[in-house]
């Protein structure tokens, strides 16, 4: 077994509403290895979207610890936890959330800037180039990003996440606003970039055809992991591809 | 992030909505150059009050006779009858740092020639006159001091007088105008000097030896002024201290009692006219003052409208990474942008609009480089304290709810 990469113990997280506490996780056990293709599944309101967070650093949990790269992330400041997502988490959300108005290659510099201790002007052109170039998009990178169709934008914001090299990706349903031809392609680069680079990846989703690009499933339900298993058929993103009609141009 | 990161961050931002940037800076440029302009104006109304006393000359001291009182009863200025031709000659004699002087006294006359006739006031006065108050004699010459001696009637005319009593073209020296009913010939015409500071017409008056107007039109004694010039502007008032003392020995005033004299320099009543358009200078720059205030509250405006517009790309510069201060300084930087580039526009604008007030409408402007400094600094100010609130609710959002809002 490889090095973990997230080790959770006896994660809680409850809100309080006025004068009602609402549980949302309650006792979560994680350990994800290194170079593993983890799906998070369940139904709104299962908790995976605090988990998420949690795993993100957006959010602390009430109780338990989380461990990143063996360090406990779980009761940092807000300074320390933006530190954290600067370098050891890439997101990629379902609405992409490019700045409008802004090349490609900006919108993949964008987590450059917030580099603590900083980073040359060259050197962050360098690795937002060489990121938009793993998603396939060195052609697009001075394309406005609402020039761009809505798989390309994905890949941009793919690419984003990359740049900083982090220890994880995790996407929150990234195919929820794409049509099914395109997701098979965005899940493409997710597998090629588990495949060929070890990257951790964590995807969040409620549609278990995309669940199955992974090589593991935890399901999720009232707060709780419901199941945790390994995918007995993996889906490949690329032989699909390839199996489809080429697309019309 | 670096302060020149946050600054491009900040320039990208504004350049993403141009009308909007635009728009919002106006109000700062308006501002700016109101406030300049209006500065402009008011020193430039101040300087050229100052320059025409300064042409009346700075080095002039005044001394007129002072209250009289008769049984408790103020008569007012000008009526004590203790200043005489003698107080004059001492003071010449004996004042160190005396230039010129002249004896005063003057009258209101009706003048008549031919079949004209003109009201104005006769001054009388003694031969060195035009040397302190910078008149030119255009036609004939001043009257002599032999004239002053005897008391003789000849008369030199403004302009104006001229022009009543013989028209542009007629020749007025030799002739006899009636003053009063008494033949006085004329010697002499005066070159134009306009109006004074104080909005009256110079050349509309007529000077004849200050001793024909005691004994041919009043029959007095005394005098009721005497004008001094001071050998140097910086003299000025110390010759008006040692005239001071030398009236009081004069007229065997105790100490503790009041003069019944008055002695006024130039400087003093410029001083007084300084300060009342300074007044008006700090009235109109407090008018233009409220446009720069509104300024900053459009700006404020528009930062509002902004950070409420863009949670979502805070909330995603927040999951990137980004710090709240980070967060909080790139708005107050755009706030601050906003607002100096406004402030920068504004000074030319504020230039451009005094230059263009002195061509087409003719008054005076002086820019003043402290209100340019003050505006700007003041709109530099009006950023980052209105900046400030927008960019802090910015700061504290939760990038959680930031990026689910829609």
């Amino acid at each position: 077994m490889d090095e973990p990469v997230i080790t959770v113990r006896d994660l809680t997280k409850t809100y309080v509403v006025g004068e009602i506490r609402v549980p949302a996780l309650q006792g979560v056990n994680l350990d994800i290895a290194r170079g593993e293709f983890v799906a998070v599944t369940g139904p709104s309101g299962s908790g995976k979207s605090t988990l998420m967070h949690i795993l993100g650093c957006l959010d602390r949990p009430t109780s338990g610890q989380y461990f990143l790269d063996g360090r406990d992330v779980s009761k940092l400041s807000r300074d320390e936890l933006a530190a954290v997502r600067n370098g050891n988490i890439g997101f990629v959300f379902q609405g992409f959330n490019l700045l409008a108005r802004t090349s490609a290659l900006d919108n993949v510099e964008l987590p450059l800037l917030y580099r603590r201790g900083g980073m040359s002007a060259r050197e962050r052109h360098r690795r937002s180039t060489a990121a938009l170039e793993a998603v396939g998009l060195a052609d697009r990178a001075h394309h406005h990003s609402n020039q761009l169709s809505g798989g390309q934008q994905q890949r941009v914001a793919i690419a984003r996440a990359l740049v900083t090299e982090p220890s994880i990706l995790l996407a929150d349903e990234p195919t929820g606003n794409l049509d099914s031809r395109t997701s098979m392609e965005v899940m493409e680069i997710f597998q090629r970039l588990n495949a060929e680079r070890r990257i951790t990846v964590l995807l969040i989703t409620h549609e278990h055809d995309i669940a199955e690009y992974g090589t593991r499933v935890i399901a999720f339900r009232d707060g709780r992991v419901l199941g945790d298993q390994a995918i007995a058929r993996r889906r490949a993103a690329t032989g699909e591809l390839a199996a489809l009609a080429p697309r019309p141009s | 992030m670096s302060l020149l990161m946050t600054l491009r961050v900040a320039l990208k931002a504004l350049n993403r909505n141009k009308l909007r940037t635009a728009l919002t800076m106006l109000g700062m440029i308006i501002g700016v150059a109101a406030v300049i302009t209006m500065v402009a104006l008011g020193r430039g109304a101040q300087s050229s009050i100052e320059d025409q006393i300064r042409s009346a000359g700075t080095n002039l001291i005044i001394v007129n006779a002072g209250n009289w009182t008769v049984g408790g009863v103020h008569q007012g200025q000008g009526a004590a009858t203790t200043l005489t031709r003698e107080d004059a000659a001492a003071v010449r004699d004996t004042v160190p740092g005396v230039q010129y002087l002249t004896a005063g006294v003057s009258t209101r006359v009706q003048l008549v020639t031919g079949n004209q006739n003109w009201s104005t006031r006769a001054q009388g006065t003694d031969v060195d006159l035009p040397l302190i108050r910078s008149w030119t004699v255009s036609e004939g010459a001043f009257f002599t001091p032999q004239d002053v001696a005897s008391a003789a009637k000849v008369a030199v005319l403004g302009s104006v007088v001229r022009d009543r009593l013989f028209g542009p073209d007629e020749d007025a020296v030799g002739k006899i105008i009636r003053v009063r009913n008494q033949p006085f010939k004329v010697v002499g015409v005066l070159a134009s000097k306009g109006q004074s500071a104080g909005g009256d017409d110079q050349d509309d008056t007529l000077f004849v030896p200050y001793t024909s107007v005691q004994r041919k039109l009043l029959g007095i004694t005394h005098i009721q002024n005497i004008t001094i010039s001071a050998a140097s502007a910086a003299e000025t008032t110390r010759v008006a201290d040692g005239v001071t003392a030398l009236l009081r020995t004069r007229h065997k005033i105790q100490p503790g009692d009041p003069d019944d004299f008055m002695v006024r320099t130039l400087e003093e009543m410029a001083s007084v006219r300084t300060e009342t358009t300074r007044t008006m200078t700090a009235l109109l720059a407090s008018i233009a003052g409220v446009s720069l205030l509104v300024g900053g509250i459009g700006i404020m405006n528009i930062m509002l409208v902004s950070v409420t517009e863009r949670t979502r790309e805070i909330g995603l510069r927040m999951a990137l990474g980004a710090r709240a201060r980070d967060v909080l300084l790139q708005f107050l930087v755009e706030a601050v942008v906003l607002s100096l580039a406004g402030g920068l526009v504004g000074i030319v604008v504020g230039f451009a609009a005094s230059e263009g007030v002195r061509r087409f409408v003719g008054w005076p402007t002086t820019v003043a480089p402290e209100a340019v400094l003050m505006a700007f600094g003041f709109a530099a100010a009006t950023g980052v304290f209105f900046g400030f609130y927008p960019a802090r609710k910015a700061a504290r959002l939760d990038p959680i709810d930031a990026l689910r809002y829609e």
